[in-house]
C-alpha cells in the first residue's frame, strides 16, 4: 500500500497519549474527548485515558465532545492542530483504544500503515 | 522388596455395610494375586470386557471388580499378577443383598513382586462366598445391558432365591423378550396422563410410566382396560414389584430412554407396592452444564438443573400438525456457568407452574433444539422437580443468592447452530466467492447464510407491484377498468398497496452476486413505502433517481437463503434475502476487534 519513500508528512498515524513520544515532529491523528477549552488550548483525553494539550488554530470550531485532532507533536503531550473533525457526541473510546493497540501491532504496522 | 500392605482391608471391605463410607473412602494397600477377564456379551453383540480381580491384603483375600476405565491398565500390563498398588477409591454395590466391590482409582506401587503373606479366603456367611464365584464368570447370553450403567454396577446378575419368600428381583438391566418369569423391583420415576386416540384402525386409551431400579430404567405401556386397572394402582415415585408384563422391542419413536426393550403391561400384569424402598434409587441426573449445551447435538436429550430467572406468561400456539390449541410457558434458566437458556414447558406442566420467586429446578429427559442457537423443550415423558433435595441444588441455591442473581449471563445466541434460524449470524459470515464456490443451494448443500456487501446495482426495471391490501394476502391484483382485484380474497381495491421486488447486484471483496429482495428490503434500503416510491417516480422524476443513487453503494448484513430453481432448461440457484440489517458500526467494529485478539489471528 503505502511505501515509506512518500513524503512522510503526507501520512497521519492514529495515536493515542502512550504512543505519541514516539512520534515528536511528525503528524499524527488524536481520537479523543474533549475535557477543557480555554481560548487557543484544549486539553483532551486521549483513548487510552492519557491527557494531551492541543494547541488549536485560531478558527478551529470544536462543537462536539469527541474529535479528532490532525496535528504534529511538538512535546510528548502538546499536539499543534492543524485540523479536526467532529466525530459527535458518543464514541466508545476502549474500542478506539483497542484499533489504535492492533494499528502498531507489529504484524500490521509496517504493511499497512507506514 | 517389601511393601506394607493394610491388614484388615480385606475382612473390613467385605463385611462393610453401605453406610460405613469410611472403608470405601480410605487408601487400601493391596497385592493383586489374579487378574481374569469376564466377558459380558449383550443383545447388542459388543462385548464388554470386565476384570475380576482377587485382592489380598496379606491375611485375606477378596474379589473384586476392576471398573471398565481402569481396563486400560491391565491391556498395557500396567497393572497384572502380583501387583502392589493403593486402592484409593471404590465402591460397593449391593445387588440382591450380595456384595460386590468395585475398584474405582487405584495407584500402582510395585509390579510383579512376590506374593506377600498368606492370605486366605475371607470368612463370609456361606451362602455369600460360594455364589459370587461361579457368577462372576458367568456369561450372560439375553443381558441388554445399558452401557452407562456397566460403569456402575459390574454385571447382570441372575435371579436368585432369597430368604424372605418374595420371587427375587430381577435387574431391569436384565430384561429381554426370552424371560418371561421374572419380578422386577422398581420405582415409578414418571406417569404420563390418559391419553386417547382414534384413527382409521378404531380408537383406545393408553397410558405410560416410566419404571427405574439401580440397573436402569424402562418404559412400560398399558392400553384400554389396562388402563382403568393399573392406572390408579401406579403412582409416581412409589416402588412396586412388577412381574407378568410381555418384554417387547421398545419403539424409539415414542420413547427417549435408553433401553432396547420395552414393557407392555397386560390384564395378567402383577403389580404388588413394595414398601422396602432401601436400594431403589430416586431419580438418577446426568446434568449437563449450560454452557456445554452448544456441544449437544439438536434433538439430543439431557437433563439440566438452574435456577428459574424468568417466567414468561401462559401463552397459546396452535399446533400446526393437529390444529389443537397447546398452553406454553417459556422458562429462562441460569446456572453457575453462566449461561442462560429458555426451556419451554407445555400442556400440563405448563398451567400448572406456580412456582414463585426463582426456585431451582432439576430436569430429566429434555430436549435440546436449536431455536436461537440452543433451547430445551420438554417431552411428554421429561420430569422436573423444584428445589430437588440434591448436591447440585444447594449449590445453585447458594451461588444464585450470593451472586448469581446479579450476573449477567451468555444467552445461547445463534453464534454456532442458529443457520436454520432467520437471525444474522455473524459468527458463520460468508464472503460472496466462498457462497458460490460451496454451492450453497445445491441439493445436499446448506440453504442459509449470512454474508456483508455493498449494493452496486437495483434492477430498475421492476422495483414493485402492485399487491392485494388485505393483511397478510400479498397476491398481485389484476386492474380490471379501474378497480384492482384479488384472485385469492376474491375482493377489489380503489388502489393497491405496492410492494417491493426488486433485483440487487450486491459486491464484497470477494466477489458479486445478485440478491432477490421483497418489500422489508425496499423500504430498508429506501427508507420510503414502495407507495411512497411509485408516487415520487410519477410525479418527480429527477428526486426519483436521487433516492435510487442514493439507496446505491450502501453496505449492509444480509441473511440469505439459496435456492436450486429451473426453468425451460436453465437451472439457476437464486439467493434470496430474509433479513437485511443496516450496519451498526460499534458492533460490527467489536466483532473484529474480538476476531483480531482471537487465536485465529495469532
Amino acid at each position: 500500500m503505502f511505501s515509506s519513500d512518500h513524503d512522510p508528512n503526507a501520512l497521519s498515524v492514529r495515536v493515542n497519549s502512550a504512543r505519541m513520544p514516539k512520534f515528536l515532529n511528525k503528524h499524527v491523528r488524536l481520537p479523543c474527548k474533549v475535557l477543557k477549552l480555554s481560548g487557543d488550548t484544549a486539553t483532551v483525553q486521549a483513548s487510552d485515558g492519557g491527557e494531551v494539550n492541543v494547541h488549536l488554530l485560531p478558527n478551529e470550531n470544536i462543537t462536539e465532545t469527541y474529535v479528532e485532532i490532525i496535528g504534529k507533536v511538538v512535546e510528548p503531550t502538546m499536539i499543534q492542530m492543524l485540523a479536526c473533525i467532529n466525530l459527535g457526541p458518543d464514541l466508545d473510546l476502549k474500542l478506539v483504544n483497542d484499533t489504535i493497540e492492533l494499528i502498531h501491532d507489529s504484524r500490521f504496522y509496517g504493511k499497512m500503515f507506514s | 522388596m517389601a511393601f506394607q500392605l493394610t491388614a484388615g482391608s480385606c475382612e473390613r471391605l467385605d463385611n462393610a455395610t453401605p453406610s460405613e463410607e469410611d472403608v470405601f473412602n480410605e487408601p487400601h494397600t493391596v497385592q493383586f494375586l489374579s487378574i481374569k477377564k469376564v466377558n459380558t456379551v449383550n443383545a447388542s453383540s459388543s462385548a464388554v470386557d470386565r476384570y475380576r480381580i482377587i485382592m489380598s491384603d496379606g491375611i485375606h483375600f477378596i474379589q473384586a471388580m476392576l471398573a471398565t476405565q481402569l481396563n486400560s491398565m491391565v491391556q498395557d500390563n500396567t497393572i497384572g499378577k502380583n501387583t502392589v498398588a493403593v486402592i484409593e477409591k471404590l465402591t460397593c454395590n449391593y445387588v440382591q443383598e450380595k456384595r460386590l466391590i468395585i475398584i474405582l482409582s487405584l495407584r500402582v506401587l510395585a509390579h510383579s513382586t512376590e506374593k506377600i503373606g498368606e492370605p486366605k479366603q475371607v470368612e463370609s456367611p456361606p451362602d455369600q462366598a460360594t455364589s459370587v464365584t461361579p457368577n462372576t464368570d458367568t456369561i450372560q447370553t439375553s443381558a441388554s445391558p445399558l452401557s452407562n450403567v456397566i460403569t456402575k454396577h459390574s454385571k447382570p446378575a441372575e435371579q436368585v432365591t432369597s430368604k424372605d419368600g418374595r420371587p427375587s428381583v430381577y435387574p431391569i438391566e436384565g430384561l429381554s423378550p426370552y424371560q418371561n418369569n421374572w419380578t422386577i423391583k422398581a420405582r415409578v420415576t414418571q406417569k404420563s396422563d390418559i391419553k386417547t386416540w382414534s384413527n382409521q384402525r378404531g380408537e383406545g386409551k393408553l397410558f405410560n410410566v416410566t419404571l427405574m431400579d439401580e440397573t436402569g430404567e424402562i418404559r412400560a405401556t398399558g392400553f384400554n382396560l389396562v388402563v382403568d386397572e393399573l392406572y390408579p394402582k401406579l403412582e409416581e415415585g412409589k416402588v412396586y414389584y412388577i412381574s407378568k408384563a410381555r418384554v417387547n422391542l421398545a419403539k424409539k419413536k415414542f420413547s427417549n430412554l435408553a433401553n432396547d426393550y420395552e414393557l407392555s403391561l397386560e390384564r395378567n400384569t402383577e403389580v404388588v407396592e413394595c414398601h422396602e424402598t432401601a436400594n431403589v434409587p430416586m431419580i438418577k441426573y446426568s446434568f449437563v452444564p449450560l454452557s456445554a449445551l452448544q456441544d449437544l447435538a439438536k434433538d439430543s436429550v439431557c437433563d439440566v438443573i438452574g435456577v428459574v430467572k424468568e417466567v414468561s406468561a401462559l401463552s397459546e400456539i396452535t399446533s400446526k400438525a393437529t390444529n389443537r390449541q397447546i398452553p406454553k410457558r417459556e422458562l429462562t434458566l441460569v446456572d453457575k456457568s453462566g449461561f442462560s437458556v429458555r426451556l419451554t414447558l407445555w400442556g400440563k406442566q405448563a398451567e400448572q407452574y406456580n412456582a414463585e420467586d426463582s426456585p431451582v429446578i432439576a430436569f430429566k429427559g429434555v430436549k435440546v433444539g436449536d431455536f436461537g442457537g440452543r433451547s430445551l423443550s420438554m417431552f411428554s415423558s421429561s420430569t422436573m422437580h423444584v428445589n430437588p433435595h440434591l448436591e447440585e441444588c444447594f449449590a445453585l441455591r447458594g451461588w444464585y443468592d450470593s451472586s448469581g442473581a446479579e450476573q449477567s449471563f451468555h444467552a445461547h445466541s445463534s453464534a454456532g447452530g442458529g443457520a436454520s434460524t432467520m437471525s444474522f449470524n455473524r459468527a458463520e459470515i460468508r464472503s460472496l466467492d466462498d457462497v458460490k464456490q460451496s454451492g450453497f443451494g445445491l441439493p445436499d448443500k446448506p440453504e442459509y447464510f449470512s454474508t456483508r456487501a455493498t449494493i452496486m446495482h437495483i434492477k430498475a426495471d421492476n422495483i414493485s407491484y402492485p399487491a392485494c391490501p388485505t393483511q397478510n394476502c400479498n397476491k398481485k391484483v389484476v386492474e380490471d377498468g379501474g378497480t384492482w382485484r384479488c384472485e385469492k380474497c376474491e375482493k377489489s381495491f380503489e388502489a393497491p398497496e405496492h410492494r417491493y421486488i426488486m433485483s440487487l447486484a450486491v459486491a464484497d471483496a470477494s466477489g458479486q452476486a445478485w440478491l432477490q429482495g421483497f418489500n422489508e428490503v425496499g423500504v430498508t434500503i429506501f427508507g420510503k413505502t414502495a407507495n411512497e416510491l411509485i408516487a415520487i417516480k410519477e410525479s418527480n422524476s429527477a428526486q426519483y433517481n436521487v433516492l435510487l443513487h442514493k439507496a446505491n453503494c450502501n453496505t449492509y448484513n444480509f441473511s440469505c437463503r439459496a435456492k436450486q430453481d429451473t426453468y425451460n432448461e436453465n437451472t439457476r440457484i437464486r439467493y434470496g434475502i430474509s433479513r437485511i440489517y443496516p450496519l451498526d458500526y460499534k458492533e460490527e467494529a467489536m466483532a473484529l476487534r474480538d476476531l483480531l485478539y482471537s487465536s485465529w489471528a495469532r
